[in-house]
């Protein structure tokens, strides 16, 4: 749920205590109608609170974190393999499936992956929110966060498909899944691994140990999920192109 | 009240169908230009003075009526059948085109041509209020004649609602999906005008407004997917979505 005004004045005032709202705003790249409105409203956004902690040099979690409805992003967990793992994009999954064979071409799994050959792409990545749900979800997973949070089951779906992902149901999704609770923050791209205290490296380390099996069976799901989206768009496609030829 | 329906209802099917003029002649489409010149038309003849005027042309004898029922027949075969190919609801093109659509078309054609010679038809009146009025047989044969006109619209409507809710829930753009809704929200119409013989004569207007209601929910459905269509050429080849990286 977004944060209450009172109570994002009062952290407003703690962090640049005496600066105007324009200035504010200038520094910290929000558009002033924005953060007018959210005020009037009542209710500020997190990414509001983001931006604005980037611009002080606040580490955002725990700014979020200095807020009720995110007292819980305070204890932090270290993120499990799984979890790295999901938030690697599909082309670099796909490279180093390459990669590992052309290192290996008898198919002997490699002591070690060429290091540093080539730097992941920063999380979030276009399926990232449904990967990270699918990494920590033990079958019951979105039904306790239907229950928790009171989201109809569909409405989640339809965020993860979306790859969107509300910050408030980010954390409850992680407080469901008995993992760290900024990990969902990062899959929304809300705030960035560095951010959530996820160790430098870790999502090249963690995909570094997957074995060949893994990576592989991994890679192909992935495809196989974008596959599928691909043939699905392409279908809407040619019935929209139909509708088109017919009645436009 | 009525009457600002009726000329409104009038002025959006004419500028609709003028819209459509340049493209009817780069033989774009051309079926829906005649989609709309005949709503056009068949709004016109619905409205008491331009009736009168051309009926009176006709002769005086209601053949106006007679031709108004046939240009709604044609105009809602044209709908269902551009809308079934273009919905690709291949059992609903079935249904219009195949023998079944031919014998339901055939059957009501003979009927109302029938009843329309049974009536002492006499006396130009928009609606055949005038005939109704003139003993209990006529008054009789009017209802029946009434309903046989509203038949055929009430068929292409009925098989055309499945395939419109369909493309509602589908993943086609919004504006496509808001034309499939107000097409749905037309054939609803259409379909409810088959109670109007059960309707107290004191909810007469409401028919009014059901059946221009389902006018114009036609008229801008197919419109605004005529629409969607030249703003997705406008904004250029389609942005690829974030599940395509």
């Amino acid at each position: 749920m977004p944060i209450p005004a009172k109570a994002f004045q009062r952290w407003l005032h703690g962090i640049a205590p005496h600066t105007s709202t324009s200035d504010i705003c200038r520094v910290s790249g929000i558009k002033r109608t924005t953060l007018a409105q959210q005020l009037v409203r009542g209710k500020v956004a997190e990414a509001t609170v983001v931006s604005i902690s980037r611009a002080y040099h606040v580490n955002p979690v725990s700014a979020l974190a200095a807020f009720d409805a995110y007292s819980q992003l305070a204890d932090a967990h270290p993120p499990t393999r799984s979890e790295l793992v999901s938030q690697i994009s599909t082309p670099d999954l796909l490279r180093a499936v390459l990669a590992r064979s052309a290192a290996d071409p008898g198919g002997v799994p490699a002591a070690a992956a060429p290091a540093g050959s080539s730097t992941l792409d920063p999380a979030p990545h276009a399926t990232s929110v449904k990967n990270w749900v699918e990494a920590i979800d033990d079958g019951e997973l979105r039904h306790r966060v239907s229950a928790a949070t009171g989201i109809a089951p569909q409405n989640y779906s339809a965020q993860l498909t979306a790859n969107r992902l509300a910050p408030e149901l980010a954390v409850a999704t992680s407080l469901a899944a008995g993992v760290g609770p900024a990990s969902g923050l990062v899959a929304t791209g809300l705030v960035t691994e560095a951010e959530a205290g996820w160790p430098p490296g870790a999502r090249q380390s963690a995909l570094d140990s997957l074995s060949e099996g893994e990576l592989t069976t991994l890679a192909g799901d992935r495809l196989q999920t974008l596959g599928r989206a691909l043939r699905r768009q392409e279908h809407d496609h040619e019935k929209t192109e139909k509708i088109w030829e017919n009645l436009g | 009240m009525i009457e600002i329906l009726q000329w409104s209802t009038l002025t959006v099917c004419g500028l609709v169908a003028t819209a459509r003029v340049p493209s009817a002649l780069k033989g774009m489409n051309r079926t829906l230009f005649y989609i709309f010149a005949l709503m056009t038309f068949a709004i016109l003849l619905s409205i008491q003075a331009p009736y009168f005027a051309i009926d009176q042309a006709l002769g005086g004898v209601n053949a106006a009526n007679l031709l108004l029922r046939f240009v709604i027949f044609a105009a809602i075969f044209f709908v269902g059948l551009r809308v079934t190919r273009g919905f690709g609801a291949d059992d609903a093109y079935r249904l219009l085109t195949g023998q079944v659509g031919m014998a339901v078309l055939g059957l009501i054609s003979l009927a109302v041509i029938v009843l329309f010679l049974l009536m002492d038809t006499a006396g130009s009146s928009a609606g055949m209020g005038s005939v109704a009025i003139k003993d209990a047989r006529n008054g009789l044969l009017v209802e029946y004649y009434g309903a046989a006109g509203r038949a055929y619209p009430a068929y292409v409507s009925l098989v055309l609602l499945p395939a419109m809710v369909r493309a509602c829930r589908s993943n086609i753009p919004l504006l496509v999906r808001v034309a499939a809704f107000l097409l749905a929200l037309g054939a609803i119409a259409i379909g409810s005008s088959l109670s109007f013989p059960v309707l107290p004569p004191a909810l007469g207007s409401v028919e009014f407004v059901i059946n221009y209601t389902a006018v114009l929910c036609f008229v801008i459905g197919l419109a605004l997917i005529w629409v969607a269509k030249l703003w997705s050429e406008r904004s250029g080849p389609r942005q690829k979505t974030s599940t395509a990286k």
